[in-house]
C-alpha cells in the first residue's frame, strides 16, 4: 500500500474539517475492510493523501430505539448488529443481512456506515494495478463500462447506466426494506437521504466532505414478518448474486402491508414496488408469492450472460414471500 | 458547524507520533513516520507484526481480507491483521499466534495441543489463524456446538483441507463434547 | 487388519507439529536476512505485444531502488519444453508477463518503482481460445510454433515419451460395438491449485567455498533438489547451485514451476551483491502463475453391452497457455492413466498441445490424468446411458485388473502387477448407499419440491506411485541418534515425518532417536520430490533401504562383539543381541564407538504398479435457483498398508480443494475474451470452499498388501482431486433429469440445461429487450 498522512479523528467536526481542507484528497477509514482493499490494488482513480480514522469519534456505535424511532450509529460493528437482541425481536432483516457479510473476523471491525459506503466487485473496476494496470472505466471516468461487452455474470440487470456494477452491500438491501434513512453530516449542514435513494450506476450520493452519522428506520409497521435470504456461490466470503429483505405484515389473513428490496440486480437495493402492490389486500399462497415474483422483476433487462440472475431473484422472492 | 471554525484546525504532521502497541502483554513503542525502523501510517498490523516486531508466526495470504491467515485477537476478537493499519491498533491488547503458549510456563495452549493430537493441519500455512479463529470462538463460547465451530471458522481459507480435523481439534477442547 | 508394527499405521504426531501451532516453523517468509531486498516484476498490459522501449530511468531515480533490469541487463536465459522460453523477452504473452524487474529496499518502494517504468509497446492480437489459435491466420506466439502447435514429448520422461495412446485396430473395435457413441466435452475451466502460501523464493549470489560463483536458494517448493538441477541447467554450468528447501505452505504440484521466481531473486542478487526475496502477491499467484492445462475431447468410443469398451478414438486438445514445462508429461501420464482406467483393446487418441496468450498451465494435482479423464467419462456417461449400464458396474468392470497392462509415460508397456480393486469399490458403494441411491440415468435418486438429490462416481489410477528416483542415507551417529537425509521437503502430506517413522520402524527405536536433514541440496543425495503419489512407495521406500543398509553395516561391526554372523543378529531400543541368544546384549553405543554408520538407499523407477480411488458424490440441486450443494463423498481406495492415518485422512479429504472435486461446482478462472485479463484473480472471486460448507466425507480404506516395499505400502495422496469432477457432472445431471457436460456446475448452466434461460444465460426474452436499448 503506497503511504498517506492519517489523521485520529475525535469528533465529527474535526473529521469534517480534515475532508474539507484536502478536497477530495482525504478518505474516512472506519473498519477499513473495504477501503483497504481499494488502496492496495491501487484502484481509485485519486490515490489519498489523507486518511481520517473516524473510529476515534465517540459515541457514533449506538442501536437503540427511542420511541417511534430505530437508531443505528455509522460506527456500530456488523457482529454488534448480528448479535443485537434488540433487532433479532424487531429488526430481523438487519440482523440477518448483517450476519450474512463475509465472515466473522470481517464482522468484528467492519461498521455500518462503511458497509452502506462501500464500493462496488465489478472485476473489472477493481482489477488490481500491479497485474498489468488498472482498468479505465466508466465508473472511473474514463472509458468504457467493459462489463457491457465482456463476462457480466455478476452484473446489473436493472437500473444500470454507463456502469452496470451492482450495490454489494447486504445491509442497504435490508435497510431499504425497512425504509431505513441515512443522516449525512457535512460543512453546510445535516440532510437526509433514504437509503434506497442513495445509490446511482457511478456512485454513491456522498459528496466528498460528507460523513454518515446514523441510520434510522421508523416503526413504519410492526414487526410484520421479515425475511432476508441470500444466494451466493458459497456461503460465507462471497457477496450477493441475488439477496432480497421483505417485511411484510398480514391482518386479517391477508397482506396488509409489504416492502421488498431486491440486492445484487442494480446499483443500489431495488425496492419491488410492483411486487408489494399485488400482495396487498391478498391472501398468502404460493401462487401469489409466484407473482409477485414475476412481477418484481418485470423490467429487468439483463446483459449478454446474466439473464439467470432473473430466474435467481424470482425464486429467492417467491420464498420470501411465500413460505 | 462554520466554515472558518472547521479550517482552523490543525492538520496532522507525520513523524511526531508515537504508537503503543500492545502485543503479547508487551508493549512496543513505535514513532510515525518513513524511515527504516518507523511506523508508516500505510502499514497493516499483519505487516507490523512480522517485519517490524519479528513475529512471523502470523501468516499472510490474500492480504485483502479473504483467506483468514492473518487471524489475530484483538481483545479477545478475532480480526484480519491485513485489513486493519497498526497506527489505528494502539491501545488494544493483540494476541498473536506466538502469545498463546503459557508465558511463565511455556506451556501449550490446550488448543494448540489438540491441533498436534489431531494432525490438525497439513501444510501448516493456515493453522495460526485457524487456531487464533478457535481461540476467539472458545473464549466467547467455551463450549460450542459443531455448527458453531465451522462458522467460526467460516472466514479462514485451507487449501489442503484440514478442516474436519480441525473442527475435531476444537471439539476436543470445548466444554460439550460432540 | 492386524498391525504387526510398532509405528506404521498407528497415529504419530507430526515431527513439525509443535512449530506449525505455535508459530515458529520457518517459511521462506519468515526467514532473517541480513541487508536483504525485496524484488518484483513489472508485468505487461497487454495480452500479446512486442516491445518497442523501456524507460526505466524514473523507476532508478526513486529512493530506495537498487536495480531495475530488463532484457537487455540480463543473460538470455531460456527453459521449458521445449527450451524456448525466455525469462524476459522482446514479446509479451499475456497480461501480467514479466517485462523488468526491480529490487529495492522494501516492498513497498519496489512496487511504487514498478509503476514508474515507461514502456512502449506495440500491440499485436490476441488469442484466447485454444481451437481458434490453430486456425489459419490466428495470432502467432512464437515463430518457433507455427500453427501456435507445441512438440510432443518430454526429454525428463527417458529417450521415448508417450505422445498418444495407440493399440489395437479402431476400425475393428467399433465394428464390434454395440453402441457408437461421437462426443465432444471439455475440462476447460482452468482452476488454480492455489495453495495457500503463493510463489517466493530467497535468492543470495555470491562466492562459494572455492571460489565459484554460488547462488542459494531458499525456496518454497516441494522438491528442493529438482529445482537446483533445473537451476543449474538455466543458469549454467559454471555455478554451483544450493537450494534450501523449509516448510512449504503447499504447492500440489505448481511450484515446481518456480523457475521463473527463482530466476528473478538470483539476477537481481548478483546485480545488486545482496539477498533479494521475490514474494508474488495473491493476485499475481493467480494471474500470472500456474493454472491446471485445460482440455477438451472430440472422440469416438465403442462399447457393448456388457461394458465392454471396444474402441475408443479421436483427438485430445490440451491447451497450455503461453508455454509449457511440464505438459508433455502431463499428457503422456494422461495418456497411461486413462489406459489404466479403462481396459479397452483399440485406442488411437491424438493429443496436441496448443498455446495461447494466458498465463501457463502446468503442474496440478491430479497430472494429466485429471484433465483428460473428467473430459472422457461424460461422453462414456453418454454410453453407459445409451446402453443402460451402471456406472458403478462399468468402472469396477474397466479398471485395470491382474494379467492386464498398459502403456505407461514412456511409452513402454507394463504388465501391471498390482491388484484387483474390485472388493474395495464395492465395499465404497456399500458405504455409500450406491444401489439403494442409484434410479438410472438422468434419474434423480429423490425429489422433494424443487431439491433434487443425484449421485455419480469417479474412479482414477496412477502408475507414477514409482515414479523416478529416490535415493536417502541414513546415518547412525556414534551417539545413538538417527539422521536421515533425504532433500524431502515438508508440503503437507507428513512425509517427513513418514520418513522418520520408517526407520524408526525398521531400527526398531524410539521415534525421538530420528531426524531428517533440512531439505539442502548440500547435504543430501538426489530427491526427486513428492510428486504423483511417489512420496509413499518411492521416497519412503529409499528411506527404507537406507535404513535396512544401516542395521546391517550396524550388525557387521557388532558381530563380533556377540560373537556370531551378522545375519544373526537383531536389534531394538539401542541394543543388539543375537536371535538364538537375546539375553547376552550389547548397546549400540559400544558398537558406535568413534564411528559413523552410513546407510544408501536408491530407488529405481517401477511403473508396474497402480494406486486406485474411487469417488462417489451425492450432490443436491435447487431447479429453481440452479444452485448445488455437495453433500457427501465416499472415497474408497487401498493402499496395501497404512502409514499414518491421520495424514492419509487428511489426503483423501484434500479431495475438494486444489482444483479438484470443487473445479466442477464452483473454481474456475475467468478470462475476460477482449482484453485475456484474469477477472478473478483474487480469493474473494476465486471460489473455494469454506468451513461452513463441508460435505461429508467418508473414506474406506482397504490394506491389501502391495508388492511395493517392506511395508507394502502404496501412496495414494495426488490423486485424491482427480475421480470427483466428472462424478460431480454425472451427479447434477442424474439430479435435473439433463446433460450437464461443461465444467464447472454453475448455476446459470443448471439453469439452461433446464431450459430456463437462453443460451448464453439469459431468459429467451432478454434478446428483445437488449434491442429495447438496455446494455449499452
Ligand atoms: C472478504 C470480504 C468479503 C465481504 N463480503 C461482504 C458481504 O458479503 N456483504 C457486504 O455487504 N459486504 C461485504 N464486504 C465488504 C465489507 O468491506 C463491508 O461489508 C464492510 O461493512 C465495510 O465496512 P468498513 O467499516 O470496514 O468500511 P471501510 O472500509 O472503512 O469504508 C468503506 C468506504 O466507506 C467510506 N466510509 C466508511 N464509513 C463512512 C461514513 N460513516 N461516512 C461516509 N463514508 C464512510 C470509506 O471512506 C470507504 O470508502 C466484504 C469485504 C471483504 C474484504
Ligand atoms: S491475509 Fe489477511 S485475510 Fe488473507
Ligand atoms: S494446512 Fe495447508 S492451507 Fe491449511
Amino acid at each position: 500500500m503506497k503511504t498517506f498522512d492519517h489523521y485520529d479523528a475525535h469528533s465529527l467536526d474535526e473529521a469534517l474539517g480534515l475532508l474539507a481542507n484536502r478536497c477530495g484528497k482525504a478518505r474516512i477509514n472506519a473498519g477499513g475492510t473495504d477501503l483497504l482493499g481499494l488502496l492496495k490494488d491501487g484502484v481509485l482513480p485519486r490515490y489519498p493523501e489523507l486518511i481520517v480514522n473516524i473510529k476515534t469519534i465517540p459515541g457514533l456505535g449506538y442501536i437503540e430505539e427511542d420511541g417511534e424511532r430505530l437508531r443505528i450509529g455509522a460506527l456500530a460493528r456488523l457482529c454488534e448488529l448480528a448479535g443485537s437482541k434488540l433487532l433479532r425481536e424487531r429488526y430481523a432483516v438487519l440482523c440477518e443481512a448483517a450476519g450474512a457479510v463475509a465472515g466473522p473476523q470481517i464482522r468484528n471491525v467492519a461498521t455500518v456506515g462503511g458497509n452502506l459506503c462501500q464500493d462496488v466487485r465489478c472485476w473489472y473496476y477493481r482489477y488490481p494495478a500491479h497485474l498489468g494496470g488498472t482498468m479505465e472505466c466508466a465508473r472511473k471516468g474514463r472509458g468504457p463500462c467493459f462489463a457491457i461487452k465482456g463476462d457480466n455474470r455478476y452484473h446489473a440487470i436493472l437500473g444500470g447506466r454507463k456502469c452496470f456494477a451492482v450495490c454489494p452491500s447486504d445491509l442497504a438491501v435490508a435497510f431499504a426494506a425497512l425504509g431505513g434513512q441515512m443522516t449525512i453530516v457535512s460543512p453546510r449542514g445535516e440532510r437526509k437521504i433514504a437509503v434506497g435513494d442513495f445509490y446511482s450506476p457511478l456512485g454513491n450520493g456522498l459528496a466528498d466532505d460528507e460523513i454518515v452519522k446514523e441510520i434510522d428506520v421508523a416503526k413504519a409497521f410492526g414487526p410484520g414478518r421479515q425475511r432476508f435470504l441470500k444466494f451466493t456461490v458459497r456461503k460465507p466470503i462471497d457477496f450477493a448474486i441475488v439477496s432480497v429483505a421483505a417485511v411484510t405484515e398480514e391482518k386479517n389473513g391477508v397482506f396488509a402491508n409489504a416492502r421488498i428490496a431486491i440486492g445484487g440486480v442494480a446499483p443500489g437495493p431495488f425496492r419491488a414496488e410492483k411486487a408489494e402492490e399485488k400482495l396487498i389486500g391478498k391472501k398468502p399462497s404460493e401462487a401469489l408469492a409466484a407473482e409477485a415474483a414475476e412481477a418484481a422483476v418485470e423490467g429487468a433487462r439483463p446483459l449478454s450472460k446474466n439473464g439467470w440472475k432473473i430466474e435467481v431473484a424470482k425464486a429467492l422472492i417467491t420464498r420470501v414471500i411465500g413460505s | 458547524m462554520s466554515r472558518e471554525n472547521i479550517e482552523s484546525r490543525n492538520e496532522p504532521v507525520a513523524g511526531e507520533k508515537l504508537i503503543e502497541l500492545r502485543v503479547n502483554s508487551q508493549v512496543y513503542v513505535l514513532r510515525v513516520g518513513r524511515g527504516p525502523g518507523e511506523l508508516d501510517p500505510a502499514h497493516t498490523l499483519a505487516f507490523t507484526l512480522r517485519e517490524t516486531l519479528g513475529l512471523t508466526g502470523t501468516k499472510v495470504s490474500c492480504d485483502k481480507g479473504a483467506c483468514g491467515g492473518c487471524t489475530v485477537l484483538r481483545e479477545a476478537e478475532a480480526v484480519l491483521s491485513c485489513m486493519l493499519l497498526t497506527i489505528e491498533c494502539g491501545g488494544k491488547e493483540i494476541t498473536t499466534i506466538e502469545g498463546l503458549k503459557d508465558a511463565k510456563t511455556g506451556a501449550l495452549d490446550p488448543l494448540q495441543q489438540s491441533f498436534i493430537d489431531h494432525s490438525a493441519f497439513q501444510c501448516g500455512y493456515c493453522t495460526p489463524g485457524m487456531i487464533m479463529s478457535s481461540k476467539a470462538l472458545l473464549t466467547a463460547n467455551p463450549s460450542p456446538a459443531e455448527e458453531e465451530i465451522k462458522e467460526a471458522l467460516s472466514g479462514n481459507f485451507c487449501r489442503c483441507i484440514s478442516q474436519y480435523q480441525v473442527v475435531e481439534a476444537v471439539k476436543a477442547v470445548s466444554g460439550k463434547k460432540g | 487388519m492386524a498391525q504387526p508394527y510398532r509405528y506404521i499405521g498407528k497415529a504419530t504426531p507430526r515431527k513439525d507439529g509443535l512449530d506449525i501451532v505455535t508459530g515458529e516453523s520457518r517459511f521462506v517468509d519468515d526467514l532473517k536476512f541480513e541487508r536483504l531486498l525485496h524484488g518484483v516484476v513489472v508485468r505487461s498490459p497487454h495480452a500479446h505485444a512486442m516491445i518497442k522501449s523501456i524507460d526505466s530511468a524514473g523507476a532508478k531515480g526513486l529512493e530506495g531502488v537498487r536495480a531495475v533490469l530488463t532484457r537487455e541487463d540480463i543473460p538470455d536465459f531460456k527453459y521449458g519444453n521445449p527450451r524456448v522460453f525466455r525469462l524476459l523477452d522482446r514479446k509479451v504473452r499475456y497480461v501480467g508477463d514479466a517485462v523488468a524487474l526491480i529490487a529495492a529496499e522494501s516492498e513497498q518502494i519496489a512496487r511504487e518503482a514498478a509503476g514508474l517504468v515507461a514502456i512502449d509497446y506495440h500491440v499485436l492480437p490476441a488469442v484466447f481460445d485454444d481451437y481458434e489459435a490453430m486456425e489459419p491466420g490466428a495470432p502467432q506466439l512464437y515463430e518457433e510454433f507455427p500453427g501456435n502447435v507445441l512438440p510432443l514429448g518430454d526429454p525428463f520422461l527417458g529417450q521415448k515419451s508417450m505422445v498418444e495412446i495407440r493399440t489395437g485396430d479402431v476400425a475393428d473395435g467399433l465394428s464390434e460395438a454395440d453402441v457408437i457413441i461421437a462426443g465432444k466435452c471439455g475440462y476447460d475451466n482452468l482452476p488454480n491449485p492455489m495453495p495457500m502460501e503463493s510463489p517466493r523464493v530467497v535468492a543470495s549470489w555470491g562466492r562459494g567455498v572455492e571460489g565459484r560463483d554460488c547462488v542459494t536458494f531458499w525456496i518454497s517448493n516441494q522438491a528442493p533438489y529438482l529445482m537446483k538441477v533445473i537451476l543449474g541447467a538455466i543458469l549454467g554450468a559454471n555455478l554451483d547451485v544450493r537450494v534450501f528447501g523449509g516448510p512449504c505452505g503447499g504447492s500440489f504440484g505448481s511450484k515446481l514451476m518456480s523457475w521463473q521466481p527463482m530466476c528473478y531473486a538470483a539476477l537481481l542478487s548478483k546485480n545488486t551483491g545482496r539477498p533479494v526475496k521475490v514474494v508474488y502477491s495473491k493476485e499475481e499467484h493467480l494471474g500470472s502463475f500456474v493454472l491446471r492445462p485445460s482440455s477438451r475431447l472430440d472422440i469416438k468410443v465403442g462399447m457393448k453391452k456388457d461394458g465392454t469398451v471396444t474402441a475408443i478414438a479421436g483427438d485430445w486438445l490440451i491447451g497450455t497457455g503461453c508455454y509449457s514445462q511440464t505438459t508433455q508429461a502431463q499428457v503422456a501420464v494422461g495418456c497411461g492413466e486413462a489406459m489404466i482406467a479403462l481396459r479397452c483393446k483399440n485406442w488411437s487418441v491424438k493429443p496436441k498441445i496448443v498455446c495461447t496468450n494466458r498465463t501457463a498451465s502446468g503442474i496440478a494435482r491430479g497430472f494429466g490424468g485429471q484433465e483428460l479423464k473428467c473430459a472422457l467419462f461424460p461422453i462414456l456417461s453418454r454410453g453407459m446411458e445409451k446402453l443402460q449400464i451402471d456406472p458403478l458396474d462399468f468402472m469396477k468392470k474397466n479398471f485395470i485388473k491382474p494379467g492386464d497392462g498398459y502403456l505407461w509415460r514412456d511409452a513402454q508397456w507394463y504388465d501391471y502387477r498390482g491388484i484387483s480393486f474390485t472388493a474395495m469399490m464395492d465395499r465404497g458403494a456399500e458405504v455409500f448407499g450406491w444401489k439403494q441411491k442409484w434410479k438410472g440415468w438422468l434419474t434423480p435418486t429423490s425429489v422433494e419440491g424443487a431439491k433434487r438429490i443425484g449421485i455419480g462416481v469417479g474412479v482414477h489410477g496412477n502408475a507414477d506411485v514409482g515414479e523416478d528416483v529416490s535415493e536417502a542415507y541414513v546415518r547412525i551417529d556414534s551417539n545413538g541418534s538417527i539422521v536421515v537425509h533425504s532433500c524431502l521437503q515438508e508440503h503437507g502430506t507428513g512425509q517427513r515425518s513418514n520418513g522418520a517413522k520408517v526407520v524408526a520402524e525398521v531400527l526398531q527405536t524410539p521415534l525421538e532417536w530420528v531426524s531428517m536433514t533440512p531439505a539442502d541440496t548440500m547435504v543430501n543425495p538426489f530427491e526427486f520430490g513428492p510428486f504423483g503419489s511417489r512420496g509413499t512407495y518411492v521416497i519412503l521406500g529409499a528411506i527404507i533401504r537406507a535404513a535396512e543398509d544401516a542395521r546391517s553395516k550396524l550388525f557387521e561391526v557388532a558381530a563380533p562383539m556377540l560373537g556370531c554372523a551378522a545375519s544373526e543378529l537383531d536389534t531394538a531400543d539401542g541394543y543388539i543381541w543375537a536371535k538364538s541368544a537375546p539375553k547376552r546384549r550389547v548397546r549400540w553405543q559400544r558398537a558406535l564407538f568413534q564411528r559413523t554408520i552410513l546407510g544408501y538407499g536408491r530407488f529405481e523407477p517401477d511403473y508396474s504398479l497402480s494406486n486406485c480411488l474411487m469417488s462417489f458424490v451425492e450432490v443436491e440441486v435447487d431447479t429453481e435457483t440452479g444452485n448445488l450443494v455437495l453433500q457427501r463423498v465416499v472415497n474408497a481406495t487401498d493402499v496395501g498398508q497404512i502409514i499414518d492415518p491421520q495424514g492419509l485422512a487428511g489426503q483423501l479429504c484434500g479431495c475438494l480443494g486444489t482444483a479438484g472435486i470443487d473445479s466442477a461446482i464452483f473454481e474456475e478462472t475467468i478470462l475476460d475474451s477482449s482484453t485475456g485479463r484474469i477477472l478473478n484473480a483474487n480469493m474473494i472471486d476465486y471460489k473455494w470452499r469454506t468451513s461452513s460448507e463441508m460435505p461429508t466425507i467418508d473414506n474406506v480404506v482397504f490394506q491389501t498388501p502391495m508388492p511395493t516395499h517392506r511395508f507394502h505400502a502404496i501412496g495414494v495422496g495426488e490423486i485424491a482431486t482427480a475421480p470427483g469432477p466428472s462424478a460431480v457432472l454425472m451427479a447434477a445431471s442424474n439430479a435435473i433429469g439433463a446433460w450437464l457436460d461443461s465444467y464447472p456446475v454453475t448455476p446459470c448452466k443448471v439453469l439452461r440445461a433446464l431450459g430456463k434461460v437462453g443460451n448464453a444465460g439469459n431468459k429467451q426474452r432478454a434478446h428483445t429487450a437488449r434491442k429495447r436499448g438496455a446494455g449499452d
